[in-house]
């Protein structure tokens, strides 16, 4: 089979999403002709040779305003009339993330792909949300804070495998939502001070 | 603070057209041509905060946003949701609100950067809008309005441009 991930994070590099682009595609790599493409730097037209003949493709991206970042939001608007002309019969997966502990806030940019299936007459595969992005790079995905993201990418690499479809899934990730959300503080303080901020500053309302 | 803002993705031709002329009512941001896409890089939040870096007219569209206590996205309603171009300029936005975090109807959002709760009004346009459609960009409207400080939003829908914006009037 073949199947392509779509990096849609809109960083260059040292993104959640690449990360977990790259579990999939060790997951995938044994079963499946499986490359990775990131939307922000190739082309329309070198996306849609890398879907061409796809059986799966695999888009993950972090959540941007409720939705789909701009740039990958974009490409889907332009290639719904034709990507099912090199993609026939390709089923759609998808991860999301956020920077919130709840994974469920993933659910309408879920939604927002499984529309863009239907009106470009792909086949809807699996969706997963996964909450608490910030903590993706703290640990390799499958151990510790991340066990329950393994399992769930795992299980999501085995119905590409046999192309089957099946209800999206919401992560809970693997420690409390009080430590998260502390963690993330300390983080935000640390990057204001990172580009010589105080905290207070972080507050400042810009003048036009 | 007054007045609604109008992000809108029409062509200037049919924006100067047909969009309101009452300047005191209303202010007018055009998302096309598309402005750059959101790099990802946080700054907004941590180096100019609430404003993001790339030098462009998107840069000032959050000090724009606080000044208006109602904001209508008049956008081409896309999967059931905002166009890429009102997308890309939402997305250069997020420095309308905190980095930080609140509790909200026992969910985590973004703390308002501004001491106001505008109304938003999504106004979408477009042939064929489907049943499953209209219900995401419902539900999207609500979430953004949570994420962008304020629980009060309205979405209507339209089948052409020219009607959405006979609606504003």
């Amino acid at each position: 089979m073949k199947a392509v991930i779509i990096n849609g994070s809109p960083k260059a590099q040292d993104s959640a999403s690449e990360l977990i682009a790259a579990y999939l595609q060790a997951r995938l790599a044994q079963a499946a002709d499986c490359s990775v493409c990131h939307a922000a730097r190739y082309s329309r037209d070198e996306i849609m040779r890398a879907f061409t003949g796809c059986n799966a493709l695999i888009f993950v991206f972090p959540l941007y305003v409720d939705g789909i970042p701009s740039h990958l939001l974009r490409l889907l608007d332009e290639i719904q009339n034709s990507v099912a002309d090199v993609a026939s019969g390709a089923a759609v997966y998808c991860v999301v993330n956020n920077g919130f502990y709840e994974a469920h806030q993933n659910a309408v940019a879920l939604e927002l792909m499984g529309n863009f299936c239907v009106r470009s007459g792909l086949r809807w595969g699996q969706g997963l949300g996964v909450g608490a992005g910030g903590m993706i790079a703290a640990a390799p995905i499958g151990r510790g804070p991340l066990k329950n993201l393994g399992k769930a990418l795992d299980a999501l690499a085995e119905n590409i495998r046999n192309n089957k479809t099946a209800d999206n899934l919401f992560v809970k990730p693997n420690f409390p939502k009080f430590l998260y959300n502390a963690a993330a503080h300390m983080s935000f303080r640390a990057q204001a001070r990172k580009y010589g901020l105080k905290t207070k500053q972080l507050y400042d309302k810009p003048r036009q | 603070m007054s007045g609604a803002l109008i992000l809108h993705d029409l062509q200037q031709s049919e924006a100067e057209q047909f969009l309101p002329k009452d300047t005191a009512k209303y202010s007018l941001f055009a998302a096309a041509p598309a402005v750059r896409h959101c790099m990802g890089c946080f700054r907004c939040w941590f180096k100019t905060p609430g404003r993001c870096v790339i030098d462009d007219r998107a840069a000032d569209f959050v000090a724009l946003m606080s000044k208006h206590e109602e904001l209508i996205f008049l956008s081409r309603l896309v999967f059931g949701g905002l166009s890429p171009d009102i997308k890309a300029v939402l997305d250069r936005s997020i420095g309308f609100v905190l980095p930080f975090f609140r509790k909200l109807n026992a969910e985590t959002h973004h703390v308002p950067r501004f001491d106001i709760s505008p109304l938003y009004k999504y106004i979408f346009y477009g042939p064929e809008i489907t049943d499953r459609e209209k219900e995401t960009a419902k539900k999207l409207a609500v979430a953004n309005a949570l994420n962008l400080g304020s629980g009060r939003c309205f979405v209507s829908f339209f089948s052409s441009s020219r009607e959405g914006m006979e609606a504003l009037t």
